[in-house]
C-alpha cells in the first residue's frame, strides 16, 4: 500500500506543465459604467499630475477614457473633447514626457484605415492648466501630421538623455520617429534610417542589445525589425540575430527576463503563427518556447508581469475571439501552462490589455480591453494571490522628473537575478505602468537592486523593507 | 505477484509521465524561423530544391529528413500546412522508365500533375546521422541552358552559369533533386490503376496536362513547367 501512495505522490510529482487551481478572480463589477464599447489600446499614466496612475484606454468611433481609482471603483474622469475624441477612432496609445517638463504626454493612434493613407490624424496630448490640448493642433507642428494608418506607438529616449521620440508603427506606409527639436514636433524617421514602408504592428524599445534604447518592431507581410542603437542612431541586425521571422504576421511583443538572469529577452505573439520565446546565446536569439506556449493563435496583446507575487511571472496572452492563456515562467525558461477559469473569456474579442496596481494594494490589477467585430465591456481581473505573500515595486524617475520608460529595473536576491522594463510602450497597442513589479520568493533575502537608466549608467540600492514602493530618481 | 504488479505500475507511470514531457520536434516551425536563410532574396518560385538541399545539409537522422520533406511544395516552393495529406502518385523513373508509386505533398492540385509531368525519380542513397538509407527522389533536367527560364524564378539559386549550381542545390547525376518521394516503390498494376483513375492524378490530370502551357492559370502557371520541361 505504501509503495502504491509513492506511486500516486510521484505521478504528481512527475505531472505534466499545467496548473489548474482558478488563477484570477473578476472584478470588473468595479469598473463604473462600463458599457458595451469598441475598445483597442491602453496604456497607463498619470494623465492629470496628481500622481496617481490612470488606465487610458481608447475607443475606436467611442470615448477615450482615463479610469482612476477612487473610494474602490475605477471611475472615467476625463470629459474634455480633445481627450475622449470619439469620431478618430484611436487604436493605439502610448505615454511619456516628450517636452521634458516632467509630466507625461499622451501620443494617441488613430486609425480609420486598416492600411495607407487615413483621414484623420494622431494626436499628441499635453495637460497643461488643467486642460488637455493637442500638441499637433499648433500651426508649427501641422505639416508633422501622421496622416498613415498605424498600429502601435513606443517612447524612444535614442540619445539616453531624457528626450524622448515616439516611433510610430504603420501600416502601409513609413514609419515616423517624432521628436521635439527648436520646441516643434519634428519627424526624423528619414534622418534616422527608421522611414521604413511595412505592415507595422508592435513596437517596443528598451536594453535589448546595448545600454541604449534598442527598438523591436513586430511587423506583418514583411520582416521584424531588431533596431540596435549606435550611439542614437539605429542599424537593423533582426535578420542576423535571427528575429526576422518574415514569413510571420507580428503582434503582441514584450520585453521579458524568461531566465531570470539580469537581461532583457523578447516574447514575440504571431496572428495564428507560432509565438516566440527569443532567448540571447551567442549573439543570436534562440526561440525556447516549448510546444504549448508557440501553438499558433489570434493573438493580441502579450504582457509579461507577476501577477500573483509568487516571484515569478506570468505571460498574459489575449486572444480575439479564442480563450486567452497564461504561463508561468519557470526557472531555466520552462513555460508551465495555468489553466484559466476566471478570465478565459472564450467568447471575448480582446484588443488589448494593460497592467497597473491601480488600487495600491500590492497587487496588480489586468484590464482587458474588448472590441473590434463585437461591442464588449471591459473586463478587471485580480489574481487570487497567497495571504502572506510580499511585493516590492520600483519606479524609477529620469532627470527630468518623469518616468523612466525604457529604463531596466534588477532585482538581485540569493535566489535570482530578474530584469524588467519601465514599459516604452507598445507591444501591440498598449503600455504598462511605468513600475517594475516584483512579487518575493518563498525564503528569498539578500534583497539589492539595480537600475540601468536609459544612458546605460547603473544604480545600485540595498532594500531592507519589502511590501513598498520605492521611487528612484536620476541624477 | 503484487511485487510485479507494483513494478509494473510504476512503469507505466514514469513512461506516461516521460511522453509529456518530451517535446516534439516541431518541423514546420523550424522551417518557418529559417525561411529567410533559405530564400535570401524571398524569392521562393519554384524553389523546392532550395528545400531540400536545405533540410538534406542538416546533420539530422532519416527521420527528421522524411518529416521536413513533408512540409514544402517541390513544385511551387510554398510552404506546406503540417496536417495536409499527399496525393498518391506515380512518376516514371529516369534510368528505367519503370513507373514508382509513392505519396506527395503539395500545396495544390495541379501541382501533382506537374510533377507527374515533368519530373522523374531517381533512387539515391544518403549518409544519415543514424545511417545510410535508400529513397527514391523527384528530379528534373539541368535548366540552365534554357533560353526561356523563366523570369521569375531566381536562376542563381540553380545555375552556377550553364552548370547546376551544387551549393545551392542538390544534383544527382547533373540532375536537380527537387523533393522527396515518399514511400517510393515500384507500382503494381492495381496501384497504376489507382492513379489513373483517380479523380485528381486521373481526371484533372489529364485536362491540365493536355491544356496548352498559355492557358494555364492555376497552380504555379508556367513557371515550374518552363523551368522542368
Amino acid at each position: 500500500m505504501n509503495f502504491l501512495k509513492k506511486i500516486i505522490v510521484l505521478s504528481i510529482l512527475m505531472s505534466p506543465n499545467i496548473v489548474n487551481a482558478d488563477f484570477f478572480e473578476d472584478i470588473s463589477n468595479k469598473i463604473v459604467n462600463n458599457p458595451k464599447r469598441l475598445s483597442y489600446g491602453i496604456s497607463v499614466a498619470d494623465i492629470d499630475q496628481n500622481e496617481k496612475y490612470e488606465f487610458i484606454v481608447t475607443g475606436f468611433g467611442y470615448p477615450n477614457l482615463a479610469l482612476s481609482y477612487d473610494k474602490g471603483k475605477l471611475i472615467n474622469v476625463v470629459g474634455q473633447k480633445i481627450f475622449s475624441d470619439e469620431f478618430r477612432k484611436t487604436i493605439g496609445v502610448a505615454a511619456c514626457d516628450v517636452d521634458r517638463d516632467g509630466y507625461e504626454e499622451i501620443y494617441f493612434l488613430n486609425t480609420d484605415t486598416y492600411s495607407g493613407a487615413k483621414k484623420y490624424s494622431d494626436r499628441l496630448i499635453d495637460f497643461e492648466g488643467n486642460k488637455f490640448l493637442d500638441m499637433f493642433e499648433i500651426e508649427k507642428n501641422k505639416k508633422e501630421l501622421n496622416l498613415t494608418a498605424g498600429r502601435s506607438v513606443a517612447c524612444v529616449d535614442r540619445k539616453g538623455n531624457g528626450e524622448y521620440g515616439l516611433y510610430v508603427s504603420n501600416y502601409g506606409g513609413p514609419t515616423r520617429f517624432y521628436e521635439i527639436e527648436d520646441n516643434k514636433i519634428k519627424d526624423k524617421s528619414a534622418d534616422l534610417n527608421l522611414d521604413k514602408v511595412t505592415g507595422g504592428r508592435a513596437v517596443v524599445s528598451g536594453h535589448i542589445l546595448t545600454d541604449r534604447s534598442d527598438i523591436f518592431a513586430a511587423n506583418e507581410r514583411g520582416a521584424n525589425f531588431l533596431l540596435k542603437n549606435n550611439n542614437g542612431f539605429f542599424e537593423d541586425v533582426a535578420f542576423d540575430y535571427r528575429v526576422d521571422d518574415v514569413i510571420q504576421n507580428g503582434r503582441g511583443t514584450t520585453l521579458s527576463d524568461i531566465l531570470y538572469r539580469g537581461r532583457l529577452d523578447i516574447i514575440s505573439g504571431n496572428w495564428q503563427g507560432y509565438h516566440r520565446a527569443y532567448v540571447l546565446r551567442d549573439n543570436q536569439f534562440k526561440d525556447i518556447g516549448n510546444i504549448k506556449f508557440d501553438k499558433p493563435s489570434r493573438i493580441r496583446t502579450i504582457i509579461s508581469a507577476d501577477f500573483d507575487n509568487d516571484g515569478y511571472d506570468e505571460v498574459f496572452m489575449n486572444n480575439i475571439a479564442e480563450p486567452n492563456k497564461l504561463f508561468r515562467i519557470k526557472e531555466n525558461g520552462i513555460f508551465e501552462e495555468i489553466i484559466l477559469q476566471t478570465g478565459l473569456e472564450p467568447g471575448g474579442f480582446g484588443t488589448g490589455a494593460a497592467v497597473a496596481d491601480i488600487d495600491g494594494d500590492g497587487i496588480l490589477e489586468l484590464l482587458v480591453s474588448r472590441g473590434e467585430s463585437k461591442e464588449q465591456p471591459l473586463t478587471l481581473y485580480k489574481a487570487k494571490v497567497k495571504k502572506d505573500s510580499k511585493y516590492l515595486r520600483v519606479k524609477p524617475l529620469n532627470k527630468y522628473g518623469a518616468p523612466a520608460r525604457g529604463a531596466t529595473v534588477t532585482l538581485i536576491t540569493d535566489q535570482r537575478k530578474h530584469s524588467k522594463t519601465i514599459d516604452a510602450g507598445s507591444g501591440y497597442l498598449c503600455q504598462m505602468e511605468p513600475v517594475a513589479h516584483y512579487g518575493i520568493r518563498k525564503n528569498e533575502k539578500n534583497f539589492k537592486l539595480e537600475v540601468k537608466w536609459t544612458n546605460g549608467k547603473k544604480k545600485l540600492i540595498n532594500i531592507s523593507e519589502l511590501n513598498k514602493t520605492i521611487t528612484i530618481k536620476q541624477k | 505477484m503484487k511485487k510485479i504488479f507494483n513494478i509494473l505500475v510504476l512503469v507505466i507511470v514514469i513512461l506516461f509521465n516521460f511522453n509529456s514531457f518530451a517535446e516534439e520536434k516541431n518541423y514546420h516551425k523550424e522551417l518557418i524561423t529559417d525561411w529567410s536563410r533559405i530564400f535570401p532574396d524571398q524569392n521562393r518560385n519554384a524553389a523546392g530544391p532550395k528545400f531540400f538541399k536545405y533540410i538534406i545539409d542538416k546533420k539530422i537522422t532519416y527521420k527528421d529528413f522524411v518529416e521536413f520533406n513533408k512540409l514544402y511544395c517541390a513544385v511551387s516552393g510554398s510552404l506546406i500546412d503540417p496536417d495536409s495529406e499527399p496525393d498518391f502518385l506515380f512518376v516514371n523513373e529516369s534510368e528505367t522508365d519503370m513507373k514508382i508509386c509513392g505519396n506527395y505533398y503539395k500545396c495544390c492540385i495541379p501541382c501533382s500533375c506537374d510533377i507527374m509531368k515533368y519530373s522523374k525519380v531517381q533512387k539515391m542513397k544518403y549518409k544519415f546521422v543514424d545511417g545510410i538509407k535508400e529513397f527514391f527522389v523527384f528530379t528534373i533536367k539541368n535548366p540552365c541552358n534554357k533560353n526561356d527560364f523563366p523570369n521569375r524564378v531566381n536562376k542563381d539559386y540553380f545555375c552556377d552559369g550553364k552548370k547546376i549550381n551544387d551549393k545551392q542545390v542538390y544534383n544527382l547525376n547533373d540532375q536537380i533533386v527537387i523533393g522527396l518521394l515518399h514511400d517510393g516503390r515500384n507500382c503494381n498494376k492495381d496501384e497504376i490503376d489507382y492513379v489513373k483513375s483517380h479523380q485528381v492524378t486521373g481526371r484533372y490530370c489529364e485536362l491540365r496536362n493536355n491544356t496548352p502551357l498559355e492557358n494555364l492559370d492555376a497552380g504555379m502557371g508556367d513557371i515550374f513547367i518552363k523551368l522542368a520541361r
